[in-house]
């Protein structure tokens, strides 16, 4: 039914896909936990990050490199999300509906963020170049050197993010104010500064995430909508229990993803996953690795 | 002589419903004061007023000299035509509140289920940064008044159980260097063992010098620990006790509901 070669690269590609929806991922989970409400402009965060990744490194914009472009990129939406929470988010904090309130306010953000894409950058799509050209041989598959390094950075980044919650105490109150923002306050901690932080980091990530979009498929003003789909889906299906969980559940959506565009075809794709999330629901409704859920 | 603390004319609650009125306190340097009273005459509100997690309906709360409360009324703007939330003040802010070393210990804290004993401890002190120099509250400290942390250093607090909780809390209160505690029912719910263990590290606290409000059902605790104590009955100071004048529980029930049924 599928020979072994077949099965690893079915396998593999699923994993990389699988890593870059953690990336998404664990950046849409920082806000949700931090601050409760869920960001809807996530996936044009994801844009705007390609878009500025495109205008640095490209020939047709100032053409000074894909690293440039990822650095430049990832910096400049850790500004934006700080920006976006205190323009959209901050300023409606104190409501007793700000989840509803937010869901209106991040939707408005994307629409304005994809209108400004289509302005500034026009709507023919542009496709970025990889990170890493060539394949690399592991003896039993050959992988593209693009995948490796996305594979490579998204370990890094997701690991300096443990690092940053688990080790600092700027990371640890972070957590602190997502687990209890009443003890939290009472023990002095500053709680908006960390709500910005927590938006500028998740913006941050998002923006590098974004290039490696940009390498595997072409770019659009509204490119964000699918990863924000998948990036949803993963963070329900695996739970927020701890920042862990939605980087196991983005490796098990990537596989499915990947073997079920193998065996039922790209269009059933996403109705398999939410299928799946759905069943999931049913069983465990705090997700695959939870046990304790913020509720919206 | 600056009290350390004062409150004047304070009044507060959960909008619309309010809970005390126009309460006057002071507290000078150095003091132990407690409060007794009902359960659910609004003694907690209080306390979550003064620290600023809630907000203050109208009077003011001075520490050490210094009004921290906004002087405008509740939910004044900054642009008088606009009644949005973003342009509305917050009259106090827990944040500033602890920082300027006023800790208030919440009742039944909950805490942060997720992080360990450590990682709590560790950024307790966050709240102290830029007041105070050389922690006189290290974790040495900490781990010989509750030696029981010491031992689940590395629990999440998720597991403890509710007096080990209870001594995180404090414990992270100390290690923000208070300059007043506020201590709200450290016993609730304790099994009498514990709540003698956690009665003795109260202590063990005061004789550190660091000045406390103990809110407590336990009468004869109170009264061996404080200076004065407050009667707190429908949203008010009832009654104001010297150390001498603490009776038994039995005459304070009277004292507060009248005769007792027989």
């Amino acid at each position: 039914m599928i020979s072994f070669d077949t099965f690893l690269a079915v396998a593999s590609g699923g994993l990389v896909l699988g890593a870059l929806y953690a990336l998404m991922a664990a950046g849409l989970a920082a806000v949700w936990t931090t601050l409760g409400i869920f960001n809807f402009a996530h996936g044009a965060f994801i844009a705007l990050g390609a878009y500025i990744g495109w205008q640095l490194a490209d020939a047709g914009g100032a053409g000074l490199g894909l690293t440039a472009g990822v650095v430049v990129a990832t910096v400049a939406l850790f500004g934006f999300g700080i920006l976006f929470h205190l323009v959209l988010v901050r300023p409606f904090e104190r409501r007793a509906d700000i989840v509803t309130v937010s869901v209106i306010t991040t939707l408005a953000g994307t629409a304005i963020i994809e209108s400004a894409i289509n302005l500034i950058w026009g709507p023919r799509s542009k496709q970025l170049a990889r990170l890493g050209t060539g394949e690399i041989d592991l003896g039993l598959i050959r992988i593209p050197m693009g995948d490796l390094v996305l594979v490579a950075v998204v370990a890094a980044t997701l690991a300096g993010l443990g690092w940053f919650l688990g080790r600092t105490r700027t990371g640890r109150a972070m957590r602190a104010v997502s687990q209890n923002r009443e003890a939290a306050e009472l023990m002095g901690i500053d709680v908006p500064r960390l709500y910005a932080l927590a938006f500028g980091l998740s913006a941050a990530m998002a923006g590098l995430a974004g290039i490696f979009v940009g390498g595997l498929r072409f770019m659009t003003p509204t490119m964000g909508a699918d990863p924000l789909m998948k990036a949803l889906i993963v963070v329900i299906l695996g739970g927020i229990a701890r920042f862990t969980s939605p980087i196991y559940a983005a490796l098990l959506v990537g596989l499915v993803e990947s073997f079920s565009n193998y065996f039922v075809g790209l269009y059933w794709t996403p109705a398999v996953l939410f299928a799946i999330m759905i069943a999931v629901l049913y069983v465990k409704p705090s997700g695959l690795f939870g046990h304790h859920q913020r509720t919206l | 002589m600056t009290a350390l603390l004062e409150l004047r004319q304070l009044s507060g609650g959960y909008s619309p419903i309010q809970i005390f009125q126009n309460v006057d306190l002071v507290v000078q340097p150095g003091e132990t004061v407690g409060f007794f009273g009902p359960n659910g005459h609004g003694k907690t509100t209080l306390m979550k007023t003064i620290s600023g997690v809630l907000e203050p309906w109208s009077g003011d709360v001075i520490f050490e000299g210094r009004r921290i409360n906004r002087e405008a009324p509740r939910g004044s703007r900054r642009f008088r035509n606009f009644n949005y939330d973003a342009v509305t003040r917050r009259r106090m802010d827990p944040k500033a509140v602890a920082r300027a070393g006023l800790i208030h210990v919440a009742q039944g804290n909950l805490l942060f289920p997720e992080m360990t004993v450590d990682e709590v401890l560790s950024i307790a002190p966050m709240a102290a940064a830029g007041r105070e120099k050389g922690n006189r509250f290290g974790l040495t400290s900490i781990h010989s008044l509750f030696p029981r942390l010491a031992e689940r250093r590395g629990h999440k607090i998720r597991f403890l159980s509710g007096g080990e909780r209870q001594m995180v809390s404090i414990a992270a209160g100390l290690l923000a260097v208070p300059r007043l505690l506020i201590l709200d029912e450290p016993t609730l719910g304790l099994s009498p063992k514990l709540r003698l263990e956690l009665c003795q590290s109260i202590r063990a606290i005061k004789d550190m010098g660091v000045p406390l409000i103990v809110i407590d059902q336990d009468v004869a605790f109170l009264s061996a620990l404080i200076d004065r104590l407050h009667l707190f009955d429908h949203g008010r100071i009832a009654r104001v006790l010297g150390k001498a004048e603490i009776p038994d529980h039995d005459t304070l029930m009277s004292m507060l509901f009248g005769a007792a049924i027989t």
